[in-house]
């Protein structure tokens, strides 16, 4: 025990309060008779709980004696605490106490963040990603390239915005000099315009096709000659058999590409499914061309051109493939190859006629940010460019760093300013070294610069207590697009019309209409609902043999899709637990057993009555991410609901508790293990309350999919010497029925999302404002921003939590505008 | 380090897995007798655990009987010594496989609400040598530039995964016009930083004080940051050391698990043997593929999760047969002795193991953990009887200072661990 802290004991030593000006006498009278009362016969021990209040100081300016302060607020002012059925503590006994600590903990929330809330923001990967893209217009892909060389965010367990737990380092500096020159390299070029070339390949003259068509590869022939193009029937088989490694063509060079593709069904009745993946080359293994670029369906006879527009890097090739073609009964190994030569074969397949890839494309040339950043200094004669300069170099220099640096800083530069970064110009310019070597170095300074790279918390002149109209403008298009304001909204900055709500409403609309607000939604659902995980783990080829990559990327659509709708149409956050639509392509839609749609591309549905499917709890990305690939836990499924959805995390286990151990053999169910884990009574306090939420969502798969029996591990088959897992077994019967802490009996899932709707839509509301508000602001909704934050939510209370207008109310909050 | 003796080294070291007796480096300077070697630090972690059966043998003591996998590496067994029962404490995160961002630095509840990183074992060391070699510290992934190792401030090093890359940077000399083009961008490069600290200056004075903590780090990043800068600028003017050996080829394919970690662990012996680097981390990750091993058709991570599927720990048994023979081949390597001399594994500290004790629960407790080489005397299994999470950073501690970082403590050291 730390000697500095005083132990709170049930014998009365004193007790130290910290922080607050109601003191220790407060704590004393107000929170002691509560602690006697109602906590200390199990929280003085460590065996009915693994919190000992009777040892925990009240220094508050510790973060984690604040936290447990907090959380013991939290679960009385909730009732959840003391648990059932221990009596509810006398009302005049626990108000005096709430109201304490509630002083208590304010007071200390404000006395260790100090005045400021937020404090200097750096631009995060993400941000500095679709910056530079802005900024210089790179392309996305390739700004993405360069944002990806800087040093990864940490992982702080929240939004990588929150700028008290944002990292800076010299790993940094030095990534942003190298970033910086990367940027420059894509953006800034006067050399003569790139050939853009096209590769074409007609299937039908192949030369490696034709030898293959009747070759015993795997088996035997598996494509077949058309005359007009190559039948070919079986997925995996085909992706390397298409691709134009084999063919003698790799990407040269990196840039955007048009990658087409002419196909039409062969022997087909039913829609068959057309792939484009990219890979790399001389690793003549499916495994390669791992990268899903384009799907699309294929609706007979016709033949149907397709095109996919892509960045890739040198070295990268590219193929068609199929999916989604009945193949023969048998084991699946027969999936990979025929026993027989195809030529008879009479099942599904794809006709590939031609493909061609084209590129690098260049919209511009030069490049649209040497255009804007050199204007009349290019000549364009005819191919050659050359630079017409009309003065002193250095005054160019000058001009263009003056017209460049506001743009970057997101602000009006000081008097002298430009003249600062532009005399970093003067040696080179001396040296006599070329202009553009020369110009380049201002402007590397520039985005290397605090201005640049940090963002935010100038203050409002008159009233200090805000920030200034450029500092909001930046908070708002990093908010609703995480990137720079574009000309317009710095304009309405200038203009001092910001602080108008009507105007900074209509700037609301505009950048939430504007197809980068899509960059929001996509971090947003990554981060407060952790879609950025999706893909953590591959499901397990034995047990889940349905998954392929079409399914996991359809996956991650919807739920990105769901809560644009959301925004878009301005709907309750109450969609979140449960919705009468989603959004599906025939691939997922099979998957969700829901018939009649047609086509690869994503589209909004309305669910059919009864549907176990609607809101985000029942689409397959959660599922997935919160499973493990072979398994689902309701542990992990119950802490996602606590967590992202309600606001209300669980603790993390006591320390030396292991997870429960997997079991796939079919002979015990996971809520077998957890019942016997629910008898301990320290891990029952918490698993009351995390199991029911991942109890109800038991009726879902590792992968989405509904179930109402657990798939086992099936015997393996030994083929060729090679042993195989067999095909999966089902095993015992799902049990998705439980019993919520307010002791809510559900018999499952549908009677779950009937609970959260009735009884904790509030929270769900409160949580969404709360993340919009991280993601926005750049710092963590404090004890003492609760009321701030209620406020908001109550706001949108009336209209039953719609989510544009709680973006509106984040957006004119003071909050929002709070240094 | 003198230039003229790093160009006249030469390395019989081959690339392609062939084992070549070589002389190098410290057979020299030992033979003159003048110098000590320096002291280095090689760890490596599996970040999808060792199969605990397999791995844990029996017995403890120096006649421990070797488990089926340390069988596969019993020709070194007086070269190491295993531990049980160690870990760090509170692991549980965020993400069910967030220990691993944590095994070099003990940091607790890695991913959950306030987490911040701290200083990796591996940068401990590097920041205490600096830049004394080309590189302080090298750092290798073998699918993603995610790593292990974390500065003092909790941000990542990110990891190289190019084998071919990376030998470029420490021995290809590069044309006259690459050279002088980087040194150009590392000098326009120290005039921006200069600049900028005056920048950042100006700036100090017109903020408050929230603000100003978050100047201060960026002021001092820059500083640090100019001065590596010299350093590098400095190492561009001293020639590479030349090795007898060919530019690897990069290994494309991600299923080939085994391929990939075979190219990096063939690199350490040779970063080593030049004196590139002292201090050298490699973590081999989850490749999210089917390895190519003979009789695997399982994904790793899946397999790892075997639910006690006996076919699924058969696999999972290949796969992670194959790496324990990788690094007993690294051990191989590492210990040779031209001229019955010392071998580089006399002074350097190789630390092998996992972040997971139980892969299947994602258990972060008994972690596998051996360390070999160094000035240690081995042979034993140290077992840590009636626990399992005996403090991991107290064997870190003893390792930062064989290193020769004087210090107390590391992480959540309570104090250096010993043993005979």
């Amino acid at each position: 025990m730390d000697p500095g802290r005083s132990p709170l004991t049930r014998a009365g030593v004193g007790l130290l309060l910290a922080v607050g000006t109601g003191g220790a006498a407060a704590f004393e009278s107000d929170v002691r008779p509560l602690l006697e009362s109602s906590c200390l016969a199990c929280h003085s021990n460590l065996i009915l709980s693994s919190l000992d209040l009777s040892t925990t100081g009240f220094d508050l300016s510790d973060a984690a004696t604040f936290r447990t302060w907090e959380r013991v607020f939290d679960r009385v002012e909730r009732g959840e605490m003391p648990p059932a059925p221990m009596p509810s503590p006398d009302p005049a006994v626990a108000a005096p106490a709430l109201a304490a600590l509630k002083q208590a903990l304010t007071e200390a929330n404000l006395a260790v963040r100090g005045p400021q809330r937020t404090p200097l923001r750096r631009l995060t990967q993400l941000e500095y990603q679709y910056t530079i893209s802005d900024l210089l217009k790179i392309d996305p892909d390739i700004a993405g390239g360069i944002a990806g060389s800087l040093p990864a965010e940490a992982d702080t367990g929240g939004f990588d915005t929150v700028a008290a737990k944002q990292g800076i380092s010299a790993l940094h500096v030095r990534g942003y000099l190298d970033a910086a020159d990367a940027a420059l390299d894509a953006a800034l070029d006067i050399g003569p315009r790139p050939k853009t070339e096209t590769f074409k390949v007609e299937y039908a003259k192949s030369g490696y096709l034709n030898f293959m068509h009747d070759a015993d590869f795997l088996g035997s022939g598996i494509t077949k000659q058309l005359g007009d193009g190559v039948a070919t029937f079986f997925d995996t088989a085909s992706t390397y058999m298409f691709h134009t490694d084999t063919e003698g063509y790799a990407v040269p060079q990196a840039g955007r590409y048009r990658v087409s593709v002419a196909a039409y069904p062969y022997q087909a009745t039913t829609p068959v499914t057309l792939t484009i993946f990219k890979g790399t080359e001389g690793v003549a293994a499916a495994a390669a061309l791992s990268d899903l670029i384009g799907v699309f369906d294929l609706v007979g006879p016709e033949s149907r051109t397709v095109e996919v527009t892509t960045y890739l890097e040198p070295g990268n090739v590219v193929s068609p493939s199929v999916a989604d073609l009945e193949v023969p009964p048998g084991p699946y190994v027969n999936y990979f190859a025929p026993d027989k030569n195809v030529r008879d074969y009479k099942g599904e397949g794809i006709a590939m006629q031609w493909l061609a890839v084209e590129g690098p494309l260049h919209d511009a040339w030069p490049p649209q940010a040497t255009q804007d950043l050199l204007g009349d200094l290019i000549a364009d004669d005819g191919g050659a460019i050359d630079l017409r300069l009309t003065k002193e170099p250095y005054e160019h220099v000058l001009d263009i760093v003056a017209a460049f640096a506001p743009k970057a800083f997101r602000r009006p530069l000081a008097p002298g300013e430009a003249e600062v970064y532009a005399r970093l110009a003067q040696p080179l310019l001396a040296e006599g070294r070329p202009f553009m070597d020369a110009l380049r170095v201002p402007l590397r300074a520039v985005l290397s610069a605090p201005s640049f790279l940090f963002h935010g918390t100038t203050r409002d002149h008159d009233e200090p207590e805000q920030l200034d109209d450029f500092a909001v403008a930046t908070r708002l298009s990093y908010f609703l697009w995480r990137s720079q304001p574009d000309a317009q909204l710095l304009q309405v900055a200038a203009s001092g019309e910001l602080r108008d709500p009507d105007v900074l409403a209509a700037q609301v609309e505009r950048l939430l209409d504007d197809p980068r607000s899509e960059r929001f939604v996509k971090d947003f659902a990554g981060q407060a609902f952790r879609l950025y995980e999706l893909h953590a783990t591959t499901p397990d080829a034995g047990l889940y043999p349905e998954y392929d990559e079409r399914l996991g990327q359809a996956m991650a659509a919807e739920t990105e899709l769901f809560l644009g709708e959301l925004i878009d149409e301005n709907l309750s956050v109450g969609h979140l637990v449960d919705a009468d639509f989603t959004f599906v392509n025939r691939r997922l839609a099979e998957h969700y057993r829901i018939d009649g749609i047609a086509g690869q591309h994503m589209r909004r549905i309305d669910l059919p009555t009864g549907s176990v499917r609607g809101g985000l709890l029942a689409q397959a990305a959660i599922h997935k991410l919160t499973a493990n690939g072979t398994t689902s836990s309701p542990v992990p499924r119950g802490n996602f609901v606590l967590a992202n959805l309600l606001g209300q995390p669980a603790p993390p286990p006591p320390p030396n508790v292991a997870g429960l151990e997997p079991d796939t053999r079919g002979t015990t169910t996971i809520r077998e293990q957890l019942q016997a884990h629910r008898e301990n009574p320290v891990c029952a306090t918490c698993h009351t309350v995390i199991d029911p939420p991942g109890l109800a969502m038991e009726s879902f798969d590792p992968i989405g999919g509904f179930r109402t029996s657990y798939r086992a591990s099936g015997d393996s088959v030994v083929v060729n010497g090679d042993t195989f897992p067999g095909p999966y077994k089902e095993g015992l019967p799902v049990d998705p029925s439980g019993v919520t802490p307010e002791g809510f009996q559900f018999g499952g899932f549908a009677e779950y999302q009937r609970f959260l709707l009735e009884r904790k839509l509030d929270l769900v509301a409160r949580h969404v404002v709360s993340e919009l508000l991280v993601l926005a602001t750049g710092a963590e909704v404090g004890f003492a921003d609760r009321p701030d934050r209620d406020a908001i939510v109550a706001a949108a209370a009336a209209e039953n939590y719609p989510l544009r207008t709680m973006i509106h109310e984040v957006a004119k909050s003071d909050l929002f505008r709070r240094p | 380090m003198k230039p003229s003796r790093r160009t006249f080294l030469k390395t019989g070291l081959k690339a392609t897995g062939v084992t070549v007796a070589l002389p190098w480096l410290e057979s020299m300077s030992l033979a003159n007798a003048a110098t000590p070697p320096p002291s280095r630090m090689v760890n490596v972690c599996a970040t999808l655990g060792l199969y605990a059966d397999s791995w844990f043998p029996a017995t403890t003591g120096a006649d421990y009987e070797a488990s089926e996998y340390l069988s596969l590496i019993d020709r070194h067994r007086n070269r190491y010594t295993l531990f049980s029962g160690l870990a760090h404490a509170n692991q549980s995160g965020r993400q069910a496989h967030n220990s691993e961002i944590t095994w070099l630095t003990s940091a607790e509840h890695p991913g959950l609400d306030g987490f911040q990183n701290t200083i990796s074992l591996d940068q401990a060391a590097a920041d205490h040598v600096g830049y004394v070699t080309r590189f302080p510290s090298i750092v290798l992934g073998t699918v993603s530039p995610q790593s292990q190792s974390y500065t003092t401030s909790g941000v990542m090093v990110p990891a190289e995964t190019s084998p071919s890359s990376l030998f470029a940077k420490l021995f290809l000399q590069g044309d006259a016009a690459t050279v002088a083009r980087e040194k150009q961008r590392l000098a326009d490069g120290g005039s921006i930083l200069d600049r900028l600290r005056l920048d950042v200056q100006a700036l100090r004075g017109e903020v408050g004080a929230a603000d100003g903590k978050k100047l201060d780090a960026y002021f001092e990043a820059v500083r640090t940051a100019e001065r590596e800068l010299v350093e590098v600028q400095a190492w561009l003017d001293r020639p590479k050391p030349s090795v007898d050996a060919d530019t690897p080829a990069d290994v494309d394919d991600p299923a080939d698990l085994i391929g990939r970690v075979e190219r990096m662990l063939d690199l350490i012996p040779l970063i080593l043997a030049t004196d590139s680097s002292r201090v050298v981390s490699l973590m081999i990750q989850d490749h999210g593929v089917v390895p190519k091993v003979a009789g695997v058709n399982g994904e790793h991570h899946g397999l790892s999760h075997h639910g006690q599927d006996e076919a699924k720990i058969g696999q999972l048994k290949l796969v992670e047969t194959e790496i324990v023979k990788r690094f007993g081949i690294l051990l191989d390597r590492l210990d040779q002795r031209p001229d019955g001399g010392p071998s580089l594994l006399d002074s350097t500290t190789v630390l092998f193991g996992s972040n997971l004790g139980n892969a299947n629960s994602h258990s972060a407790t008994k972690l596998p953990i051996l360390v070999a080489g160094g000035p240690f005397a081995h042979g034993g299994h140290i077992a840590h009887e009636g626990t399992e999470d005996a403090p991991l950073s107290n064997l870190f501690l003893t390792l930062l200072r064989a290193f020769g970082v004087p210090t107390d403590t590391f992480g959540h050291s309570t104090h250096a661990l010993t043993w005979a």
